[in-house]
């Protein structure tokens, strides 16, 4: 087996809520429509800081980085604003990255309140923010009323805003379509220039592809099949190629989760639960949540009704979800052997972990992060230099 | 039922290609098609088009209709509305509007009165009643849909059949996006339009159904309400989508509506 290339590892957190009542399989959704009467503020206080703990252990660990996102009105993850979670562990971290991935930009009626909060949080940190655009999963637009048939055309625009704000010197105006200001003039302006690095989640749109490798930010693949990702990765590469340039490994990401325990056996036995809880339980989202009118185009929706593709998460058993390689179970070695497969077919060099994955209890959650941590990682990192002698 | 569609035309706007069915004689009744209904000629057009010219256009990106770029709410659709009628050569049709056209017809007769000659409105969306709320039919299945938009939920499930193939859910997916263009924001309404029905001077006839779990009948109270020439008619055993549920009984009101010299 060749030496797999060096890999950057964040380590991803969604913080969901893990208390589903037993019926829970009644409701149609972990989210938009699941009753909030199912979050108890007193859990969730433990919780909170039972996450926020894990995050802050990646980084004596020696993760390159964590991750934190953003979802609304769901079971699935606790995050409505990543950028608080992300200021907190500015404070309570001081070398690892910080990524955003990321703030849902459609869905803001004021884009500059997200440069402002990324600067803020970048400052702070030393420069240590990765700043992570998404356009939202489709639920968020029946959360935020925001109407989904602009949500493209408003992601574009705030980011075309955001990123002027961070490296044009204000104050400048902005008459955009779905934007407007006489006075775009933001205080604090980032640390890291020209501005932190963006990054952007997808889920396989050839627009979105030929995008990023226009802006060559760093493309970040999302839970699906390993042949379908690899027909996205190959396609960025493509894109980028049709441009004269070449897409370095660290511009192309795979989030997946990952559980590691002593043996195989064990690690099976102890995660099938666990990842059956974020497929079946905190991804059983409606068709028609996830896909409102104008989310997606017309090709769009014809994939998504197609084939293979229609069939849900939930309804996918543990076996079939890890033949598609949708999750990475198993001892170190394995997942070892697993991931220099993964990186070998797919190409890319950022790994985001899901190391705590649905009802995970601290206890595992933190052996895993520790199992992955000393005994995956290395492999997968440059050998130190030694001095002769 | 099946019945046999007209032949449909063609009209470009800005580059766009909008579709027109039209069929029958007499005096010409624009038919504005809820958001499930473009593209399609159903009994009741051709029930219709036995007494009247009916003229029914597909609304920029439902049915056959592209999308025209510039239409983002439901003001821009009156506009596109007054610039059809003036293509077509029709002064001061009838305007007869159902559910999502219903709604396009009340904004037209307040925007332009002297257009419209008698208008219809059949479980007509726009109002905004927050104690009333519309259904979110963004958020339905087909199944959810079928059984919110019927009473009798066997006349919907023959209507639309429940496990289609794929390009009848994303032509369904473009009515969507088409209807949510103009209606995700503010939920199916406008605010405003209350205030502005006053306006209207065409004799008016709100039908409804009893049992409309779209658009309350109350909604038609208040249509009829403020509309200042307006009469209610509400269909027992009925739900939202009054003209396909109730065909004959609804075609021969409007009819009657239309023709009723004593107004």
């Amino acid at each position: 087996m060749t030496s797999p290339g060096p890999m950057q590892f964040y380590f991803f957190h969604l913080m969901p809520w893990p208390y589903l009542p037993a019926d829970f399989d009644r409701y149609e959704s972990s989210s938009v429509t699941f009753p909030n009467a199912f979050y108890d503020p007193e859990r969730g206080h433990e919780l909170y800081n039972r996450y926020l703990d894990e995050l802050e252990y990646a980084e004596q660990l020696g993760f390159d980085g964590v991750c934190v996102n953003e979802h609304h009105q769901t079971a699935y993850g606790n995050m409505p604003s990543p950028n608080i979670m992300a200021a907190m562990l500015a404070r309570r971290t001081s070398r690892i990255t910080l990524a955003i991935v990321g703030n849902g930009l459609p869905l803001r009626a004021n884009p500059l309140r997200v440069a402002e909060e990324v600067a803020m949080i970048d400052v702070t940190s030393g420069g240590r923010v990765i700043s992570g655009f998404v356009r939202g999963i489709g639920m968020e637009y029946f959360g935020t009323g925001v109407n989904p048939t602009v949500s493209r055309d408003r992601f574009y625009e705030a980011h075309d805003l955001i990123v002027k704000a961070w490296t044009t010197p204000g104050p400048f105006r902005w008459i955009g379509k779905h934007y407007r200001y006489n006075y775009v003039n933001i205080w604090p302006r980032p640390l890291q220039q020209p501005h932190p690095p963006i990054w952007v989640p997808g889920v396989g749109s050839r627009e979105t592809i030929e995008w990023m490798a226009e802006m060559e930010y760093t493309y970040l693949s999302v839970y699906a099949p390993k042949a379908q990702i690899q027909r996205w990765f190959d396609q960025l590469r493509e894109a980028y190629e049709a441009r004269g340039k070449k897409a370095s490994p660290d511009r192309i990401g795979m989030l997946i989760p990952i559980y590691v325990a002593d043996t195989d056996a064990q690690a099976h036995e102890e995660g099938r639960q666990h990842i059956m809880w974020l497929f079946g339980k905190g991804l059983k989202m409606k068709f028609e949540h996830l896909m409102p009118p104008g989310y997606v185009s017309l090709d769009g929706i014809r994939a998504g009704l197609s084939g293979r593709a229609r069939k849900p998460f939930h309804e996918h058993s543990y076996e079939e979800l890890l033949e598609n390689n949708q999750a990475i179970v198993g001892s170190a070695a394995s997942v070892r052997d697993q991931l220099t497969e993964f990186q070998k077919d797919l190409g890319f060099g950022v790994l985001c972990a899901l190391l705590q994955i649905g009802d995970m209890p601290h206890d595992r959650t933190v052996r895993s992060m520790e199992l992955f941590a000393s005994e995956v990682m290395p492999h997968f990192r440059p050998a130190p230099v030694v001095a002769a002698g | 039922m099946a019945v046999d569609a007209p032949e449909p035309t063609s009209l470009e706007f800005d580059g766009a290609t909008i579709q027109v069915l039209r069929a029958g004689s007499g005096e010409p009744v624009l038919l504005l098609h809820p958001f499930g209904c473009a593209g399609r000629w159903r009994p009741y057009h051709d029930l219709l088009s036995e007494r009247f010219d009916v003229v029914a256009p597909d609304c920029p990106g439902f049915g056959q209709s592209d999308p025209i770029e510039w239409i983002e709410g439901i003001d821009d659709l009156v506009y596109f509305t007054l610039e059809l009628l003036d293509r077509l050569g029709l002064e001061r049709p009838h305007v007869v509007g159902a559910s999502f056209g219903g709604w396009l017809a009340a904004e037209l007769a307040v925007h332009s009165p002297h257009r419209v000659g008698r208008l219809v409105l059949v479980d007509a969306i726009g109002l905004d009643l927050p104690d009333q709320p519309y259904a979110d039919l963004f958020a339905m299945t087909r199944e959810e849909t079928i059984a919110a938009l019927f009473h009798d939920r066997a006349v919907g499930e023959r209507v639309y059949p429940p496990d289609p193939d794929v390009e009848v859910l994303v032509q369904d997916y473009k009515d969507k996006t088409a209807f949510a263009t103009v209606a995700w924001s503010p939920l199916c309404c406008n605010p405003k339009l209350e205030r502005r029905l006053r306006r209207i001077t065409a004799p008016t006839l709100v039908l409804w159904g009893a049992e409309d779990r779209v658009a309350p009948v109350e909604h038609g109270r208040r249509y009829a309400e403020l509309i200042p020439d307006a009469m209610l008619a509400v269909f027992e055993s009925c739900g939202h989508a009054a003209l396909v549920e109730q065909t004959g009984p609804a075609v021969e009101a409007i009819g009657e509506f239309l023709q009723d010299v004593s107004r």
